[in-house]
């Protein structure tokens, strides 16, 4: 920090690594690295959404075991949760090493898609090590979706399927949360400040809010979540200002 | 996924976007914020949201703005009017935005010179593979390049 800044809020983002996922009697995740997954909980899931969703697979893909069919990628969404303060400030949890990968396709074949597919071999869809996806040694949770007839191609069932992802993924939230700080993994610290003296840098991103899976969600009440946020088709697409730190935090959601 | 797969960001690349990590690590940079605005389907309402982030940026006293943009297409529209807004207000301006050889603008501005093309595709098409035309650290660093260069030139009362 130069002598001249003025720090205005700390948001600190410690990250818990995974490096083994397995199947197991319960959806768990654990400090040193271990998170198993169970899908005894998916019938009840899908019960709950049935107006619009007909089934989902869950599914752990290992580092490289990517020579496999794809339905059409939704989103790739990190497990985050808020464990002090409000966006941008305080104190967030992340899971590294594994990444939630919603794909949809409905009971006719149809793929949930808008404008261009990628479903296919995930090996040929998917491009690695990306800040937006997974590196080479993540694993990578396949969240398959399937719909019910035509609803892969409407607004509200979109959205419908990311409630029930994020419904599946408060589970580990909640255990993720209450992990101890000190056992994290990676901690990082941002700030927002004000750099006295240099020039003044404002970002612009245009974000697609057209309608289904053209949409982009702002400031759910968990990072990168859903629950708690709005559309921007919602705000009337009218520009609303973040800090560096809000947007760090999991304040956009791509809704895919 | 949306307009499309390949250059569609996900919701993991806007928790570690690269233009907030290399912005916010330039101490060169009074980093002010990040203004989001949604891209509407109407033509009128293109033009009305994206003019009333460029009123923003004058407003708020910007000594340079980076527009981005992971769409392409009809989003032109909107982008580029963006950056001709804010062109024509006096403020130094680049950008980030995927063109390739199939996604090139289609509306124009003369003010378009400092927006840093991210395609990696090696045909410039939208490949449909989900991440491959996303920016990268090396791509923000030379839209950063170019608008710390039109920041100077303005301050020198250079064209």
């Amino acid at each position: 920090m130069a002598a001249n800044d003025i720090e205005l809020r700390r948001l600190v983002i410690k990250a818990f690594h995974m490096t083994d996922v397995e199947m197991g009697e319960e959806n768990k995740i654990t400090y040193n690295g271990k998170m198993t997954i169970n899908n005894d909980c998916l019938d009840a899931l899908v019960a709950k959404y049935s107006d619009v969703i007909d089934k989902v697979d869950v599914k752990i893909i290992e580092p490289g075991d990517h020579d496999r069919f794809t339905n059409t990628i939704m989103d790739i969404i990190p497990i985050s949760v808020k464990v002090l303060g409000k966006c941008g400030e305080g104190i967030t949890h992340t899971v590294t090493g594994v990444y939630i990968m919603p794909t949809g396709v409905d009971t006719e074949g149809k793929q949930a898609h808008e404008f261009g597919s990628s479903e296919g071999n995930l090996k040929d869809m998917l491009y690695l090590n990306r800040a937006g996806t997974p590196a080479d040694d993540d694993y990578i949770v396949s969240f398959d979706i399937t719909f019910k007839k035509g609803m892969g191609q409407e607004r509200y069932a979109i959205i419908e399927a990311y409630r029930m992802i994020e419904e599946w993924m408060n589970v580990f939230r909640a255990q993720l949360k209450k992990f101890e700080g000190s056992k994290c993994t990676e901690r990082h610290e941002y700030y927002d400040r004000i750099r006295k003296g240099q020039k003044k840098v404002l970002v612009i991103k245009e974000m697609i809010a057209h309608g289904a899976m053209l949409d982009t969600w702002i400031f759910p009440n968990e990072p990168s979540g859903v629950e708690g946020g709005k559309s921007l088709i919602d705000y009337g697409c009218t520009p609303i200002m973040l800090t560096p730190n809000e947007f760090r935090d999991g304040a956009i959601k791509a809704m895919n | 996924m949306g307009v499309g797969p390949s250059t569609k960001e996900t919701s993991l690349h806007h928790f570690r976007d690269p233009l907030i990590k290399v912005l916010g690590e330039d101490e060169g940079i009074d980093l002010m914020g990040v203004l989001v605005f949604g891209s509407p389907e109407g033509n009128e309402e293109k033009i009305r949201v994206s003019r009333n982030a460029a009123v923003i940026a004058e407003c708020s006293r910007a000594d340079g703005v980076i527009v981005e943009t992971d769409g392409w297409g009809n989003l032109d529209v909107d982008y580029v009017n963006c950056v001709n807004e804010i062109g024509e207000r006096g403020i130094p301006v680049a950008g980030l935005n995927w063109s390739g050889t199939a996604g090139t603008f289609v509306v124009h501005s003369p003010y378009l010179g400092n927006v840093v093309d991210f395609n990696k595709n090696p045909e410039g098409i939208e490949s449909n593979i989900v991440g491959e035309n996303n920016y990268t650290e090396d791509d923000v660093r030379e839209c950063v390049k170019k608008l710390k260069i039109a920041m100077l030139k303005k301050e020198r009362g250079l064209k």
